[in-house]
């Protein structure tokens, strides 16, 4: 019983991080719609109002809905050089101390873009573009991917406190693997 | 706190968090605030999501996830295996042989692409695998990449080249024009070397001698490359035909690249998601990267550091050469700690009145700058191109710096030429204007 | 103490050169110390309003105009042929400052001063002697205002982002648009378009702003410093724009591109749009509109 509801736990996790991915990837795919209907738009005479704003809202939305899904896949980059030639033990508290110091700062910086967000609601901020979009709607992206990409620092932290190995790690050395 | 620690200390606490294994943009970011609050300023929070905002939303970056993307979708087509069965034929007698795919392809795709990440991405994605496979050194595989792929900031259209000519008030038209040449002289130079290097290290490359080169063999190779090379005609034609704006070819070249993987049959359900999920984690790691790096940016313009260096050489009252070569150092320290184009939107203020009252030409200042912005990218541990290929290969960003090295030198050999024959800069933008 | 001010141009312009000479003045005058961080290098132009109001920095420096969303009296001087000589885009400033003054103070920032544009005038391929000249063609727009304008002319809008604005003429995406001269200068136009039509079509300004909490917490005298500064920076902006705005019409000439002054049928045909538009950006807030127009037009 147990170990079933952990088993459903975890997939439900895989379908989050599998679900930043996506989100993330649909903002790439509505920069291209958009730039493709500018240029459609300048041949046939018409314009698409805002593009670039609107391009702008969702690069800074794909850039941030994709930071958890990223940092499961091993994606953000940092420099190895030093701590894989650590032994296990040691290598494991460096991990520790990392995730807690990563977890610290998105903390941090998960309550900044929350706090944009609240600000740019109550002060009904609009966009300086041609068409006035109140600003809390495309920010909110970032907050979330913010908070999603703290959460997935949280989970990777668990695992390691749990003995096991964190799929980011993971990930790091089956590319480093590939090496000839 | 005296300005001189202040740099010393967050120098330190960059270097320290990096070598702990703390992800690149994290550390930006960290030290941006511990930044931020040495210089008294408390409103970390605020200055973060503003910057951060910014940062994010910037219409010249929307391009990048494109290219990323696009070279993604090359990737899984049988173009990149097309465009070295094409090329061979070509270049199997030179020294150097498919190393020389690298260059050549960076080269041509700056043509389209602005910037240095997105090219060396793009390209990276297609040749090092092949590269991999057909077993040429890693090293100098890693090199040519990353050396080559700072001609995207070069070769028209170019970001940097925006960035400076709107700083100071240059015409970008020109500037573009001014670039073409020297970029023209890196290929050269880069070329020039792989094959001295080709000649010399005979034991790194393929022991296969079977590369065809009859003209016959050329000739079918040739049609080989015709996807590759009408993608990029039809994206640059877009261009310079008046139908897109140099930032909207990047949707022209990504709807190219997936009708081509289409048309090829290698275009399914699975591979547009795979390949869109491998844009999503390549772009987003440089996104986040580039949030840090402006971050620390913000720091820096509230301390007043690079400022305070370039007021120091301004100082010096040094003769037009010897300020080249003091601005040189001071852009590749800068550069290793921050990205190129927030070096140039630090120092510029204080930097054009020194160049104007040395009496250099505004238009070679440019292009020296883009030259010393492309060392920049290659220099560790804050080097945009590192981390992409990092990215693509799992090395270590120091090894791929030490590999990049000779092509750092040869960038260096670049403004050494264009200092002693300005003309490589000034002769094409003289011939342009209509009037 | 020390505060830093964000402008979004670089030192070559009037407005920043003005920003580094307000600074300076304080700075003699009194303990506190003015960094300004010019061309945008501190902060984007788009976050200048947000960051002073926050108070993340002190003051900055941005254009009136992108304000515009927010209410439509900030776009008073970017209304077509509303003002287009500098006494009338000065008497236009007067009669909105109290409004302005009021909206800017709602939102926690006290206006210092304000330094005007040239007029923005038209830049085209071909010559224009009236508006039939320019029809059917595409011109350059990048806000609502001048989009409307566009259609008004009969002319196509295209949205062309500035750094794009030479390749957008030499590959024909345009062939026209409305900005000012040393716009055009500083492009170096004259490698992209030949003629300049100096309709003077509007004269917009950048406003200096200043945080209020942060200028409550100066002293009684540094406050009066500060003060008088602007006064003195917003009058030297007014005499040296229109020198400006000379010198750059001439570098246009020098260069070979046709200076030509609006043809009588063509100005004729540019005010009827103009009271068009100011009626429809009437419309848009009425009462406080009104009043602005109401004390401008007496
Ligand atoms: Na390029
Ligand atoms: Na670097």
């Amino acid at each position: 019983m147990l170990f079933r509801k952990v088993n459903t736990m975890s997939q439900l996790k895989e379908k989050l991080y599998l679900c930043s991915g996506l989100l993330s990837g649909l903002c790439i795919v509505i920069i291209t719609s958009l730039l493709l209907a500018q240029i459609v738009g300048r041949l046939f005479g018409f314009i698409v109002p805002s593009a670039e704003d609107f391009a702008g809202y969702a690069l800074a939305a794909s850039t941030f809905l994709g930071l958890a899904y990223t940092f499961r896949e091993g994606g953000h980059i940092r420099v190895t050089l030093l701590i894989q030639r650590f032994s296990p033990v040691p290598r494991k508290i460096q991990e520790g101390i990392i995730l807690i110091l990563s977890f610290a700062l998105l903390c941090y910086l998960s309550y900044a873009c929350g706090y944009m967000v609240y600000e740019s609601y109550i002060y009904e901020e609009v966009s300086y573009g041609y068409i006035p979009v109140p600003l809390w709607i495309p920010q909110l992206p970032v907050a979330i991917g913010v908070i999603a990409l703290n959460l997935a620092i949280l989970d990777a932290l668990v695992s390691l406190l749990r003995g096991q190995k964190t799929t980011y790690s993971e990930q790091e050395d089956a590319l480093s693997l590939e090496e000839i | 706190m005296d300005m001189m620690w202040i740099s010393i200390l967050l120098a330190f606490a960059l270097i320290a968090l990096l070598s702990l294994g703390v992800w690149v943009s994290f550390t930006l970011i960290a030290v941006g605030g511990l930044g931020l609050i040495l210089s008294e300023n408390y409103q970390v929070d605020l200055l973060f999501a503003t910057s951060s905002w910014g940062a994010s939303t910037a219409w010249s970056l929307t391009a990048l996830p494109l290219f990323i993307w696009m070279g993604e979708v090359l990737f899984r087509t049988r173009l990149s295996e097309d465009l070295f069965k094409g090329l061979s034929p070509w270049l199997g007698g030179v020294p150097g042989k498919l190393l020389h795919v690298n260059i050549l392809s960076c080269g041509i795709f700056a043509a389209v692409s602005g910037s240095s990440a997105a090219t060396a991405a793009t390209i990276g994605r297609m040749t090092l695998p092949e590269l991999r496979k057909q077993g040429y050194s890693d090293r100098m595989a890693i090199g040519t990449l990353a050396g080559s792929g700072t001609l995207g900031l070069l070769i028209p259209p170019s970001i940097i080249l925006i960035v400076y000519g709107v700083a100071a008030e240059v015409s970008i038209a020109r500037l573009f024009i001014a670039g073409a040449l020297p970029g023209l002289l890196l290929v050269s130079l880069f070329m020039g070397f792989t094959m001295i290097w080709g000649h010399l290290h005979k034991d790194e490359l393929p022991k296969t001698t079977g590369h065809e080169t009859s003209w016959s063999a050329r000739i079918k190779g040739l049609r080989k490359l015709l996807p590759v090379v009408g993608l990029i005609g039809f994206v640059l034609g877009s261009i310079y035909g008046g139908i897109t704006t140099p930032t909207e070819a990047a949707a022209i070249g990504v709807a190219g690249a997936l009708v081509l993987a289409a048309l090829t049959g290698s275009l399914s359900r699975h591979s547009f998601m795979d390949s869109l999920l491998g844009a999503v984690k390549s772009s987003c790691m440089i996104g986040f990267i580039l949030v840090g790096a402006h971050f620390l940016t913000l720091a820096m313009g509230f301390l007043g550091i690079p400022k305070a260096l370039a007021l120091w050489i301004s100082g010096m009252s040094l003769s037009p050469m010897e300020l080249i070569l003091y601005l040189t150092v001071l852009f590749v320290v800068l550069g290793c700690f921050l990205d190129g184009i927030s070096v140039v939107v630090l120092t510029v203020a204080v930097i054009l009145p020194m160049v104007q009252a040395a009496n250099i030409d505004l238009l070679w200042f440019g292009v020296f700058i883009v030259l010393v912005v492309e060392m920049s990218q290659i220099t560790p541990p804050v080097g945009f191109n590192l981390f992409v290929i990092q990215a693509l290969t799992g090395k270590n960003i120091l090894y791929v710096a030490k590999a990049a090295l000779p092509f750092f030198l040869l960038i260096g050999v670049a403004i050494l030429l264009i200092s002693m024959f300005p003309e490589i800069v000034t002769y094409l933008p003289t011939t342009m204007s209509q009037n | 103490e020390k505060w830093h001010m964000p402008t979004p141009y670089g030192d070559g312009n009037l407005q920043t050169q003005i920003a580094y000479t307000f600074a300076k003045e304080i700075k003699d005058n009194s303990d506190l110390e003015i960094t300004v961080h010019s061309g945008g290098s501190l902060v984007k132009h788009t976050e200048i309003p947000r960051s002073v109001k926050s108070g993340q920095v002190q003051m900055g420096e941005m254009f009136l105009g992108i304000l515009g969303n927010e209410n439509p009296i900030y776009k008073h001087d970017n209304i077509p042929f509303l003002a287009t000589s500098f006494e009338d885009a000065k008497k236009l400033w007067e009669a909105a400052k109290p409004s302005i003054a009021k909206e800017l103070d709602k939102d926690g920032m006290m206006l210092l001063y304000t330094v005007a544009w040239p007029a923005q005038s038209l830049y085209s391929k071909e010559p224009v002697n009236s508006l039939a000249d320019l029809q059917g063609q595409k011109m350059r727009a990048y806000s609502p205002t001048q989009s409307r304008l566009a259609d008004l002319m009969d002319t196509t809008p295209m949205t062309i982002q500035t750094p794009d604005i030479p390749q957008a003429f030499s590959t024909g995406i345009i062939q026209a648009m409305i900005t000012s001269p040393s716009t055009g200068v500083d492009s170096q136009a004259w490698d992209y378009v030949n003629n300049y039509t100096d309709v003077k079509a509007w004269i917009p300004k950048n406003i200096v702003v200043v945080n209020k909490r942060a200028f409550r917490r100066l002293d009684k005298a540094t406050q009066q410093v500060v003060l008088d500064a602007a006064k003195n920076a917003e009058a030297a902006g007014w005499t040296q724009i229109a020198a400006r705005a000379a010198k750059d019409k001439a570098t246009l000439l020098e260069n070979g591109m046709t200076v030509s002054d609006p043809s009588p049928q063509l100005v004729e045909e540019l005010k009827a749009i103009g009271k068009t538009m100011t009626e429809e950006w009437k419309a848009e807030a009425p009462q406080e509109i009104g009043e602005i127009l109401t004390r401008y037009q007496n």
